[in-house]
């Protein structure tokens, strides 16, 4: 049932006995990760860099006297700092790993496919670091000095799999939005781009309109504030399926350069 | 007994109001060395794009190993088109393409990629970026030839490419294709460096075939005269001429078409000098001033 197969083989052997080919699926997530660095090391680095940050943060405020429960620790961004580096990575997966794979012989379909569920991968990957390390923070009462990273935002009083379930919808929801809006412009350029933001424009104007004309803007606070953080991370991981979704249907006809 | 690998009828590609590829008809077939040659700009890449998929034609059909290619695993399989301008990944080096090139070509050859790395002196943990451009050609040359694809493109191989490296490539090459038969298509300006290597030349400009046509039947398919004026002027009187030059009383003239032995023996009498032209004159007479109707002349390198 593979498609996979050493030696050359008569297409036709191969051809229609599965749609789905895992080979040239997986190889598409071999190709993103050969070079580390890009899905697992400059996140690390990132990562690393901010808690380092904190660390200093924490010791200055330790110096100085101010009790542990006034720090604002809580209010620190800082956990969500590799966010930005992975829209990157999203749009370069599109900009330059897909024509560099299209050169190599992928389909677009097969391409998708793989840079998708590079995107799972790497997300469960984010999610798993990012929900122990919270534990290990609060274990150790802030790295011993008080100093909060992880257990800030909304990973306050939440459990382990509330963490490491909103992690991973908001990862593919970054990664899946920077390649999605790529393949925009690999197949439409910049006519393509201005049209798609003219569209968003468009929308966000039309539901503050309907929102505020309706005077809904409460309901809404209070709709979201009655599905909890986790309902809240399922709409966020139901948009990062659209744009999976729209990505595959645009990236079809997508042509490089 | 030929088997045909590709097959175009009125392909047409237009980006916007430009046609970049004006209907075109060809075929390819098994385990032959194509040049697709023309001037910068006149459409190669295009139809190197049209052929391995990753473009989309507005026309006319298209067929590679009996399928349209764009999206058809089975046919891309069998091909290797490493672009001039390819785009590689954030921060490769030509160890991580090295690396994933087996992934994709099911003949690749390890050992043949270690060898040319080794010829072309390729700095294998460089990036990408800050590769030199003769660099960026080895690049292209060594996956062409280690992936040994059954349909393999080179875009420009020769680009920036010392005299030592255009060697080793057209060695390399011949060496590799007498042992692995397969189909080549080689796309340049550059036509006298690859006029030896190539079996068969595809000339196209402004996106429409000018020459498709045995390499061998074009070598000896125009003759240049030479001697004085007069004598050169009665000789060609009323045979198509391509292109003439004079200086003083001396001319010459670019004659398209094949000469007999009576037209030699009658050049001698007049006392004229005979030569063949060279696939890049050639070239440049058919896309050049005459059809192109354009002042300047090309002055291929």
């Amino acid at each position: 049932m593979t498609a996979t197969a050493t030696g050359p083989v008569r297409a036709a052997t191969t051809e229609g006995a599965s749609r789905l080919r895992p080979n040239e699926i997986w190889r598409i997530v071999r190709l993103h990760a050969v070079n580390p660095s890009i899905f697992f090391g400059v996140p690390a680095m990132v990562l690393g860099g901010a808690w380092a940050i904190t660390m200093v943060i924490a010791l200055i405020l330790l110096g100085s006297g101010v009790p542990m429960e006034n720090t604002g620790f809580r209010y620190s961004w800082a956990v969500l700092s590799p966010q930005w580096y992975l829209i990157v990575v999203g749009v370069q997966a599109v900009s330059y790993t897909f024509p560099f794979a299209l050169g190599f012989g992928a389909t677009r379909r097969d391409y998708w496919l793989g840079t998708g569920l590079m995107f799972v991968l790497a997300s469960v990957l984010y999610a798993l670091a990012i929900a122990t390390l919270l534990l290990i923070e609060r274990a150790t009462g802030g790295w011993g000095i008080g100093a909060g990273m992880f257990d800030a935002l909304w990973y306050v009083g939440g459990d382990w799999a509330t963490a490491f379930y909103s992690t991973f919808a908001l990862q593919l929801l970054v990664l899946f939005i920077g390649a999605g809006v790529t393949t925009v412009f690999m197949r439409w350029r910049m006519k393509g781009m201005l049209t798609l933001a003219a569209g968003a424009m468009a929308l966000i104007l039309g539901v503050i309109a309907l929102l505020t004309f309706t005077e809904s803007w409460e309901p809404l606070g209070d709709w979201l504030g009655s599905i909890g953080v986790v309902g809240v991370f399922s709409l966020l991981l139901l948009t990062a399926l659209a744009w999976a979704g729209a990505g595959f249907l645009v990236i079809r006809r997508a042509t490089p350069r | 007994m030929t088997t045909t690998v590709a097959r175009a009828r009125g392909l047409v590609k237009r980006y916007g109001s430009f046609t970049a590829i004006d209907g075109i008809d060809l075929t390819l077939e098994e385990g032959r060395i194509y040049g697709l040659l023309g001037r910068n700009g006149a459409g190669k890449t295009t139809i190197m794009q049209l052929l391995t998929g990753q473009i989309f034609p507005n026309g006319g059909e298209l067929e590679v190993f009996g399928r349209a290619p764009a999206e058809h695993a089975e046919v891309l399989r069998r091909l290797c088109f490493i672009a001039e301008a390819q785009r590689y990944p954030e921060d490769f080096t030509p160890a991580h393409v090295l690396t994933s090139a087996p992934w994709f070509f099911e003949h690749w050859d390890a050992a043949f990629a270690e060898r040319l790395v080794a010829d072309f002196r390729l700095p294998l943990k460089r990036r990408i970026k800050k590769l030199s451009r003769g660099q960026l050609s080895a690049v292209g040359v060594i996956v062409g030839l280690a992936s040994r694809a059954p349909l393999t493109f080179f875009d420009e191989p020769y680009l920036g490419l010392d005299a030592v490296a255009r060697q080793i490539f057209y060695d390399r090459l011949l060496e590799d294709y007498a042992e692995h038969p397969r189909t080549i298509v080689l796309s340049t300006h550059l036509i006298d460096e690859v006029a030896n290597l190539l079996e068969h030349v595809i000339l196209i400009d402004r996106g429409r075939i000018l020459l498709d046509s045995d390499a061998d039947d074009v070598r000896g398919s125009a003759t240049t005269v030479a001697g004085p004026s007069t004598a050169v002027e009665r000789f060609v009187a009323d045979r198509p001429v391509i292109g003439r030059e004079a200086i003083g009383g001396l001319a010459s003239a670019t004659i398209d078409g094949r000469l007999d032995r009576a037209d030699r023996l009658r050049a001698a009498e007049l006392g004229l000098e005979l030569a063949p032209v060279s696939l890049q004159q050639l070239i440049v007479h058919l896309t050049g001033t005459e059809l192109a109707g354009a002042p300047e002349k090309e002055v291929a390198a």
